[in-house]
């Protein structure tokens, strides 16, 4: 097969069949019979000098007669029927050259002029071939078609992975912020339970103490009931002292007043007084000491009972206070009893956080571990996505190059580019240099998977050429002075073999975008090559063939 | 104004009859004063009425007791408080606060009554003298003349322990009522 980029055979240079022996014995008997008639003729001219004998036509006919038998022991023996006359292998040999180059169609041009037999199992094996290559050309279309949704789908999922990949490492990168986060709460949680336990203790004994200081005061109310009451015992006892001292200031009273009455009887007594006058005195100064005395036990008691009252004011407002401060204290009790009751609580609800958190903790963890894994799932997905996507494009290589291989069967068929090649060049053949330009235009237009349509002169300078820049959009005219296709291999190809070439992928001549050439020779007088008509097909548009 | 005995009292007081508390001048007696560089000094009751301390003669003191119940007398006069049960008879009962000129009105629960004699003569009429407090026997010098030139109640004025005194004579009053 002639396969541009490996550089082109020319069919011609292969030998079609290989010899067997019985070719071997066909040609021997061709050369015996060529060479009966050389040397008949050559006996003739020997003889014509001497004039024509008697004996040289019965040698001429016997020459005629090896001929014939040569003739039918080297065609009608054992190959009676199946070889056929030297001039028919030939084009045996072209028409199936040409069908071993994949040009069907010059092929079966060939095989009209072989025999009916040959030609039928020619067609037969033409349109077998057809068939084959249009099979092969599905083949390639719908590989192309299902690797390219592979790969569409492929690269779509690979990116969706990717993208979740990262979404899962965000994720990932969160829940181990939350489960940092998660385990400072808990961390937090068990030193609030702690510090709650703590004040529930702190707070039990606070109440506790408070209790006992609430005791104590009411131990010390009563003691300072208890004094009080000795207090007012003691006042009581006092006022009784009073009495008595009044009693006894009472006495003192009459005693003072008796002895001035002993001073008055005593004067009036005269000489006979004066003994009780000084009795008098005496005892005068006795109730005078005794009214000393008892103003000085008055005074003294007074001071004591002024003490007492003090002493009394004083508890009754330390009794008050203590009654106050013991109401605060009671206050506080139930105060502390409340925060106790509160900090138990809150002891209680913080243990319960510190373990929900710690489940939570926990929880993250074992989230944390099954996103890694997931990431780990994802990646691979990812990895496995990405070898899918390019196995998916080896796939369309593999379908772009079984097209190639399809297409270089030149088929009757649209969808044979060498034939649409053929198509365009019979159009453009029959055109003034003038009109060529604008009818390959048109053409390019018409055909839709064409993106550059190109003509060239045999010396590979160009003539013509047109772009369609995006698929569906009407070609433009490019100025074909610019181009130079002489060093193209498919041009060369082309000049060298005189036939259509399919190439390699390549970069189009519309620049920069990979595509495969499809060239027909433009052929003059006497095989001489007059110019190329090109088209070029898009990598990734050849399945719209 | 000179105190007097006061009048219309349909209730005259009686001395009690050969009591042998009749005072007499004790002559001769230690307890008679003599007085120092030859001047007179005799023997008093120094009492307290109101804010005035106030030396009644011994002579004329018979008695001195607890302040006696007193049953005022409508209409009398300011000086007299009314009567009082001594011995089982009627006794008046002065102030001896508003006799000496003072203030009344202040006899508190260590109030005496002392019973003294009006004059010299036998039987005498007693009269009880409402005061504040009977303090002691003093000696002072015996006076002989009143501040206020007259022979009344105020027999005159001394001097005891630093103390200014008025020396009174109830017989003398009593002759000049």
């Amino acid at each position: 097969m002639a396969i541009d980029a490996q550089g082109s055979r020319s069919p011609m240079d292969e030998a079609p069949l290989a010899p067997t022996g019985r070719m071997a014995a066909i040609w021997t008997g061709w050369a015996i019979g060529f060479a009966l008639l050389v040397g008949g003729s050559l006996l003739l001219l020997a003889a014509a000098p001497y004039g024509a004998p008697r004996w040289l036509l019965p040698a001429f006919l016997a020459v005629v007669v090896l001929v014939i038998i040569a003739h039918y022991l080297l065609v009608v023996g054992d190959h009676a029927g199946t070889v056929e006359p030297w001039w028919s292998n030939r084009d045996v040999s072209r028409a199936f050259a040409e069908l071993g180059s994949g040009d069907l169609l010059r092929g079966a041009a060939l095989a009209r002029a072989l025999p009916e037999s040959v030609r039928a199992t020619f067609g037969g094996t033409s349109a077998a071939l057809a068939a084959l290559a249009q099979r092969i050309q599905d083949g390639s279309i719908q590989l192309a078609g299902s690797a390219e949704g592979v790969e569409t789908v492929s690269s779509e999922l690979a990116s969706g992975a990717s993208q979740q990949a990262a979404s899962v490492v965000q994720i990932t990168a969160a829940m181990e912020e939350l489960s940092r986060t998660a385990a400072q709460i808990a961390q937090s949680a068990v030193e609030q339970a702690d510090l709650a336990s703590r004040a529930e203790g702190s707070g039990l004994a606070g109440a506790s103490a408070v209790e006992g200081a609430v005791h104590g005061l009411a131990e010390v109310q009563q003691q300072i009931l208890g004094m009080s009451a000795r207090a007012d015992a003691l006042g009581t006892r006092s006022k009784e002292i009073f009495r008595v001292l009044d009693l006894i200031t009472e006495i003192a009273q009459e005693t003072h007043i008796l002895s001035l009455n002993a001073a008055i009887e005593a004067a009036a007594a005269g000489d006979r007084g004066r003994r009780f006058s000084v009795v008098a005195e005496e005892v005068r100064r006795l109730a005078q000491q005794t009214r000393e005395s008892v103003d000085s036990v008055r005074g003294l008691l007074d001071e004591f009972a002024g003490a007492i009252r003090s002493a009394v004011v004083a508890t009754e407002e330390g009794s008050k206070e203590v009654a106050r401060v013991l109401e605060r204290a009671r206050a506080g009790a139930h105060a502390i009893g409340e925060l106790r009751d509160s900090a138990a609580e809150t002891a209680r609800v913080a243990r319960q956080i510190s373990g929900v958190t710690q489940q939570q903790t926990a929880a993250s963890e074992e989230v944390l571990t099954t996103l890694r894994d997931l990431n780990q799932v994802v990646q691979r997905m990812s990895r496995d996505l990405q070898e899918l996507s390019d196995n998916a494009k080896r796939l369309r290589r593999v379908g772009i190059a079984t097209q190639l291989l399809a297409q270089t069967f030149h088929l009757d068929s649209p969808r044979s580019l060498k034939h649409v090649a053929e198509q365009w060049l019979e159009r453009l053949r029959a055109l003034p240099p003038a009109e060529l330009d604008v009818a390959l235009g048109e053409l390019v237009r018409t055909t839709p998977f064409v993106q550059c349509g190109f003509f060239a002169d045999g010396e590979g300078r160009g003539q013509a050429i047109w772009i369609r820049d995006d698929p569906g959009t009407a070609p433009r005219r490019e100025d074909a002075r610019r181009v130079d296709v002489r060093e193209r291999s498919w041009f060369r190809s082309v000049r060298r073999d005189r036939r259509a070439v399919v190439s390699e992928p390549h970069t189009s001549l519309a620049g920069g975008e990979a595509c495969f050439t499809v060239a027909v020779p433009r052929l003059g007088a006497g095989g001489a090559l007059e110019g190329v008509v090109a088209l070029d097909v898009s990598v990734s548009g050849w399945t719209r063939i | 104004m000179e105190p007097r005995l006061p009048r219309g009292s349909a209730i005259a007081p009686r001395l009690a009859r050969g009591s042998a508390i009749a005072p007499r001048r004790a002559r001769g007696s230690a307890i008679a004063p003599r007085p120092a560089g030859g001047s007179a000094v005799s023997r008093f009751l120094l009492v307290r009425a109101g804010d005035a301390l106030c030396a009644l003669p011994l002579e004329q003191v018979r008695r001195v007791v607890r302040a006696l119940i007193v049953h005022a007398l409508p209409g009398s006069s300011a000086e007299l408080l009314g009567l009082a049960e001594f011995a089982g008879e009627p006794l008046p009962v002065l102030e001896l606060a508003r006799l000496v000129g003072g203030a009344g009105g202040s006899l508190g629960g260590s109030s005496v009554t002392v019973v003294a004699r009006l004059g010299r003569a036998e039987p005498a009429e007693i009269v009880g003298l409402q005061a504040d407090e009977a303090l002691e026997i003093v000696e002072l010098p015996t006076p002989t003349s009143s501040a206020g030139g007259t022979r009344g109640l105020l027999a005159g004025e001394s001097l005891s322990g630093g103390r200014r005194v008025s020396v009174l004579d109830l017989a003398a009053w009593a002759a000049s009522a």
